[in-house]
């Protein structure tokens, strides 16, 4: 079921009604019900291996907690007869089979991971004898939101092992936790202590939310559908055949693509937070105005920041933590006081961004796209000292706009830089479509100039809308510095408001629907 | 805990520990500092601070770092 679409639309109004009309403490079966009529429109196999997931986590979890539980119970009626050293040979005897739990159920979770998303298996036809000469061939798709739920649902049980939280003990409170509707298709990738709050509470209907829930909806399908999917042709085309172009067909289809994948990204996490919001449900913020950070490091601390978290809480910490990194960055500071405290955290980087990067896919231009980012961060974390004397030499004011701008503008253009490199094809392509904006650049003769060939004039007319709608985005993402959009729009007389809102409705219907055909999302194929 | 101070003041002197309390959550420490932090702390006190205990909360003021500190010795 997409997620633009009248069929997905219906299920919300009737969930809508369903959710507020039973007794509270079974709104969260209803929301469970409605993830799994929405899981399965997807297809049955899918759900299948979700189902197989939960499974393993619950028991994962289970395990975990009852080992944890039983140590505690012996510790409490034995720890005063015990030597320091019996402690210490108990916790070890604990800590192993803990791990052995966690590592068979991470095993099993990532390999089907894996098995879909770099072995490709899911494309191998299995081939079974039916009967005498018949033969069944099956084809698996990669199950809906699968390194979605897959990090989400590992986060979990990394937190349940590290004692951070208490094992659920409901099955199904579980599954719902890992399938949930909204977020299960792109995430975002949410904590177990957060949602659980969120989804097992009672939620009565609230006039505020159910407003600021379908207006932020609609503003994520405006974002989603008049600006992501208008671009698409454009950035599409060009990226297949950027040697037939201009360099500035090339660059400006480069810069189209920050902004498509923007657009779409943080559209689909609008819409999962305002539906969300309907419910009464808080989801985690995925998404800060990236593009007007002033370096690398703040751009990802602002664009997907449930994935960052995740990296940075179950990846980046225990390898920087790590005894051998530790002791490596003990034994370089004997030699270099300041490399050697600076070098686990490094360590730490490059690990989390090759992981990041094959993460997002598993060609050789995500892994570089990875490892670069990791890079310009631990670049700039060595060269932050020398380029704040020269800073303060040169006597340049920080805080003062030029400056600001500047940092931004030059940090948007290198996250563009990175990010296209591996979606023009292969790695080679992104390089040459980079090497052929530079060396070809060229001078458009007049504004049609930068339309290629191929683009048709209803195509020519939705590129220009978008870009109108862009400077509406981009006016709006200021006004976003000083509150969040719904506190401006409360301000607005109701009857303007519900006539502004009819019309972003009118004109998604209008343009949005005829453009896209309720099209996929960019980051699902994630 | 005035050992927990003075290493605190070396990183930041200018900050007054008996009353932030939001140290990783208004951004003061980047995760760098935090690793740094963590390595001094586990020199000074003789422990050794795991990932399971890298939650905000246990960073954010001294009074929180002083309180996880003292967990990981009991647990010890």
């Amino acid at each position: 079921m997409a997620f633009v679409s009248y069929r997905f639309l219906a299920l919300i109004v009737i969930l809508f009604v369903v959710y507020f009309a039973v007794p509270k403490r079974f709104q969260w079966i209803v929301l469970l019900a409605a993830s799994l009529v929405f899981y399965a429109s997807a297809g049955y196999v899918g759900l299948m291996f979700i189902l197989a997931t939960s499974v393993s986590i619950y028991c994962g979890a289970m395990g975990l907690q009852a080992i944890s539980d039983n140590n505690a119970v012996y510790l409490k009626a034995n720890k005063a007869e015990m030597t320091k050293e019996e402690r210490g040979e108990r916790k070890k005897r604990v800590q192993r089979k803990m791990r052995l739990v966690l590592a068979a159920v991470l095993l099993f979770n990532f390999g089907i991971l894996c098995m879909f998303k770099y072995l490709h298996l899911g494309n191998v036809r299995f081939i079974a004898m039916m009967g005498s000469s018949r033969l069944l061939s099956v084809s698996l798709a990669v199950p809906l939101g699968l390194s979605f739920y897959t990090f989400q649902s590992t986060g979990y049980l990394i937190d349940v092992y590290w004692g951070n939280v208490t094992a659920e003990r409901n099955y199904f409170k579980t599954l719902l936790f890992i399938s949930f509707f909204p977020q299960i298709t792109q995430g975002p990738i949410s904590v177990y202590e957060d949602l659980s709050k969120e989804l097992f509470t009672e939620h009565s209907y609230s006039y505020l939310n159910f407003s600021r829930g379908a207006r932020r909806f609609l503003w994520g399908m405006f974002k989603k559908m008049l600006i992501a999917d208008a671009l698409a042709p454009y950035v599409n085309g060009v990226f297949a055949n950027y040697g037939e172009y201009p360099g500035y067909i090339a660059l400006l289809a480069a810069f189209g693509y920050s902004v498509q994948i923007y657009t779409d990204f943080s559209g689909y996490m609008d819409m999962a937070c305002g539906i969300s919001q309907i419910f009464g449900i808080k989801l985690t913020e995925n998404f800060e105005r990236p593009y007007f950070a002033k370096s690398v490091a703040e751009y990802w601390r602002r664009w997907h920041i449930s994935l960052g978290v995740w990296f940075k809480r179950y990846l980046y910490f225990p390898v920087a933590m790590a005894k051998w990194n530790k002791k490596l960055g003990k034994n370089v500071s004997a030699k270099s006081k300041g490399f050697g405290r600076n070098l686990p955290a490094a360590i730490a980087l490059i690990v989390t961004w090759a992981a990041t990067g094959i993460w997002h896919g598993s060609s050789a231009g995500y892994v570089v796209w990875g490892l670069l980012n990791g890079a310009f961060i631990i670049v700039s974390l060595w060269t932050d000292p020398v380029f704040a004397g020269w800073k303060k030499k040169l006597k340049i004011n920080e805080l003062a706009f030029p400056w600001r701008a500047a940092v931004t503008i030059r940090t948007f253009i290198l996250v563009t830089f990175i990010k296209v490199l591996p979606e023009v094809g292969t790695l080679r392509d992104g390089l040459g479509l980079w090497k052929h904006a530079v060396t070809k650049l060229g001078i458009p003769e007049s504004f049609d100039a930068i339309f290629p060939d191929f683009i048709d004039y209803t195509q020519i007319f939705n590129i220009k809308l978008a870009l109108v709608f862009t400077a509406l985005l981009f006016v709006t993402s200021l006004l976003q510095r000083k509150k969040p959009l719904y506190e401006y729009m409360e301000k607005v007389p109701w009857l303007l408001r519900i006539v502004i809102m009819a019309c972003v409705a009118m004109v998604i219907i209008g343009f949005g629907f005829s453009q896209s055909g309720g099209g996929g999302f960019m980051y699902a194929r994630f | 805990m005035e050992e927990l101070l003075e290493l605190l003041n070396d990183i930041n002197p200018d900050l007054d520990y008996d009353t932030v309390d939001n140290l990783i959550d208004g951004r003061v420490y980047d995760s760098l500092s935090i690793l740094n932090l963590i390595s001094d702390i586990e020199d000074t006190f003789d422990i050794e601070i795991g990932p399971k205990w890298l939650r905000n909360e246990n960073f954010n003021s001294a009074s929180a770092m002083w309180n996880m500190i003292c967990q990981i010795r009991e647990e010890d």
